[in-house]
C-alpha cells in the first residue's frame, strides 16, 4: 500500500462527499431542526460506509462491478425495471448537479445561467475525454476540498459544542406539530437519501475495477470509505450545524445553493464567501461527472459492453457514446428551465426508491462464499448490511407519502 | 468450474458477463441453447448473446422498444469456446472471431480516434 496514493484516495473521497443534494439538505435540516437531524447524516453515513466498503471487496475479489451482479441476482426482468429506475434517478441528479454548477458559476462570475450551464457540459465532456481516471476522480475531488472552509467557518462561530455532540443521539424533537412531524421525516428521508445516493456506489466499485483492484488492496479499500466518507460527512453536518447557529434563530429559510455559502462569509468575509462558493463548485461539478460516469457504467456493465475510462474513449465506443449523450440529456433538462431545487428534491426521491433494489444483490454476493472466499461479509458486516437494507427499504416506502404531504419538505 | 461439468444454468450461468481471452468485456449469457430428449440427459451446447435473445423473458411490449433501442442481433457462442465459468465466463478466442463486440466496432466508427492522454 503506498501511503501517498491512500492519501490522495481519502482526500479525493472526503472532497467528493459533498453534492448539490447535501448542500440544500444540510443547510435547511439545521434552518429548519437546529441540531435535531446530525444524527440522521451520521446514520446515513455508516450506512454508506459499510455498502461502499462492501461494493470494493467485491471488486476487487469478485472482479464484479454492481450492475453485472444486480441482472445476475435479480434477473433480467428486475434487472431492467432497476436499470430504467437508476438511469431516470442518475439523469435527474445529473441535471440537478450541473444546474447546481451553473446557479454557484453565476454567483462567481454574474455571467448567464444558461451559458455556464452549456459551457460547463463542454467543460465536463472534454474533461472526461482527456484526462485518464485517476486524474478526472483526483481534479474534482481535490479541488472540492476547499468545502473544509466550512468546518473552519463552523469552529470561528463558537457554535454550542454540547448541543452538536447531542444531536448525534437519535431523537424527534418534542413539541413538533403534526405537520412539523410529518416534515421532520420527509427531511430524514430526503437526508439518507443524498447520502446513500446509489450512483456514489456504482462508482466507487467500476472505479476500484479500473484501478486493477484485487484482494491486496481490500486495507485501501476500507481505509478509503471509512476515512473518505466519515471525514466527508463531516463537512456536511459542519454545514448543517452552522446553518443551526447563524439561520435558524433569525428564521432565514436557505432555500438557494448560495445560502449555505454566506456560512463562511459571515466569519471570514469575502475570503470566506469565495473559498466557500469555489468548494461548492468543485465537489458539485465532480458529483456531477460521478452521476453521469455512473449511469454510463451500470448501462455498458448490465449489457456486456466494453466498458471503463482507463480505455481510451474511442477503444470502449458505446460506453463512451452513452456518457456522451447523458451529459446532453441532463443539459437538456437543465435548459428547460426547471428550477434546480424541484431537481434536487425529484432527485433524492427517486435515488431513494432505487436503493434496495441497489444493494440487495450486492449484499447477497458480498456474503456468497462461493465467489468471495474468505472475503465474504462475516457477521458483523451481514447484520448491519440487512439492518441497513431493512433501513432504505422503510425509507422508499415512506419516501412518496412523505413527499406529497408534505409538498417536498415544504410544509 | 468447468463448461463440461454440471452446470446450475439459472443461478450459475444465465445473465453472466462474457470476458474474452484478451480480457475484454463482449456481451451477457443471455439465453442458452441445450440439446436433449424428454428422460435424457441435457447437454448444455452454446451460450446465446444479443437482445434477440430476450424473446421468451421479457413482455412482447418490453421487446418491441428493446429491437429498437439496441437491435435485433443474436450471437452464438458454441460451449467448446467457452474457457472457464466462475462469476464470468471466460472465452478462449478472442470476441471478433466469434462473431462478437460487431456493434462496439460500428459505434467507433462515430467517434475520433485522438485527444485522450
Amino acid at each position: 500500500m503506498n501511503p501517498l496514493e491512500l492519501t490522495l484516495g481519502i482526500m479525493t473521497a472526503v472532497g467528493g462527499f459533498v453534492d448539490i443534494s447535501e448542500l440544500v439538505f444540510a443547510a435547511k435540516a439545521g434552518s429548519k431542526f437546529g441540531y435535531a437531524l446530525i444524527w440522521v447524516f451520521a446514520l446515513a453515513t455508516l450506512g454508506i460506509i459499510i455498502f461502499s466498503e462492501m461494493s470494493g471487496r467485491v471488486a476487487a475479489v469478485a472482479k464484479q462491478p454492481v450492475f453485472n451482479l444486480m441482472r445476475h441476482r435479480l434477473g433480467l426482468k428486475l434487472g431492467l425495471l432497476t436499470l430504467a429506475a437508476s438511469i431516470v434517478s442518475n439523469l435527474i441528479t445529473c441535471a440537478a448537479e450541473i444546474g447546481g454548477v451553473s446557479l454557484i458559476l453565476n454567483y462567481l462570475t454574474g455571467a448567464p445561467y444558461v451559458l455556464m450551464a452549456i459551457g460547463m457540459t463542454a467543460v465536463f465532456v472534454t474533461s472526461i475525454w482527456v484526462l485518464p481516471f485517476q486524474w478526472i476522480e483526483r481534479v474534482y475531488g481535490l479541488l472540492g476540498l476547499f468545502m473544509i472552509v466550512f468546518a473552519a467557518a463552523l469552529v470561528a462561530i463558537r457554535p454550542p459544542w454540547n448541543q452538536i455532540g447531542g444531536g448525534f443521539v437519535p431523537q424527534v424533537p418534542a413539541g413538533l406539530t403534526n405537520k412539523e412531524l410529518l416534515t421532520f421525516g420527509y427531511f430524514t428521508v430526503a437526508i439518507i437519501s443524498a447520502v446513500m445516493f446509489p450512483y456514489e456506489v456504482y462508482f466507487y466499485s467500476s472505479g476500484g475495477i479500473e484501478e486493477g483492484w484485487g484482494p491486496k488492496d481490500m486495507l485501501t479499500n476500507r481505509l478509503t470509505s471509512v476515512l473518505g466518507m466519515a471525514l466527508g460527512s463531516l463537512l456536511a453536518i459542519s454545514i448543517l450545524a452552522s446553518s443551526a447557529q447563524l439561520f435558524g434563530p433569525v428564521n432565514v429559510d436557505p432555500e438557494i445553493p448560495g445560502s449555505a455559502a454566506l456560512e463562511a462569509a459571515i466569519p471570514f468575509g469575502k475570503w470566506g464567501l469565495i473559498l466557500a462558493l469555489l468548494g461548492m463548485l468543485f465537489a458539485v461539478a465532480g458529483a456531477a461527472v460521478e452521476t453521469c460516469m455512473a449511469n454510463a457504467y451500470s448501462i455498458s456493465q448490465f449489457f456486456g459492453w466494453v466498458w471503463g475510462r482507463h480505455k481510451k474513449p474511442w477503444e470502449a465506443p458505446r460506453f463512451t457514446i452513452t456518457w456522451i449523450i447523458l451529459f446532453l440529456l441532463a443539459l437538456a433538462i437543465v435548459l428547460t428551465g426547471v428550477d434546480v431545487m424541484m431537481l434536487v428534491e425529484f432527485a433524492v426521491l427517486f435515488s431513494i426508491l432505487v436503493l434496495p433494489l441497489t444493494y440487495l444483490p450486492l449484499l447477497v454476493l458480498a456474503g456468497d462464499k462461493t465467489y468471495m472466499r474468505e472475503y465474504a461479509n462475516g457477521p458483523i458486516a451481514k447484520v448491519l448490511g440487512w439492518l441497513y437494507f431493512a433501513i432504505i427499504t422503510g425509507a422508499a416506502i415512506a419516501a412518496v407519502p412523505l413527499f406529497v404531504l408534505t409538498s417536498g419538505g415544504n410544509g | 468450474m468447468t463448461p463440461d461439468g454440471p452446470i446450475k444454468l439459472v443461478s450459475q450461468l444465465l445473465d453472466l458477463p462474457l470476458l474474452d481471452s484478451e480480457g475484454k468485456y463482449c456481451g451477457i449469457v443471455d439465453d442458452v441453447e441445450l440439446r436433449g430428449r424428454p428422460g435424457q440427459d441435457v447437454q448444455l451446447r452454446a451460450l446465446i448473446v444479443g437482445p434477440s435473445a430476450y424473446k421468451g423473458r421479457l413482455p412482447g411490449w418490453c421487446m418491441w422498444l428493446v429491437k429498437k433501442v439496441a437491435g435485433a442481433r443474436e450471437t452464438r457462442v458454441s460451449m467448446e469456446d467457452v474457457r472457464t465459468i466462475s462469476s464470468v465466463v471466460h472465452l478462449k478466442r478472442p470476441g471478433p472471431e466469434l462473431g462478437l463486440n460487431k456493434s462496439e466496432n460500428a459505434a467507433r466508427r462515430w467517434l475520433p480516434n485522438k485527444g485522450a492522454l
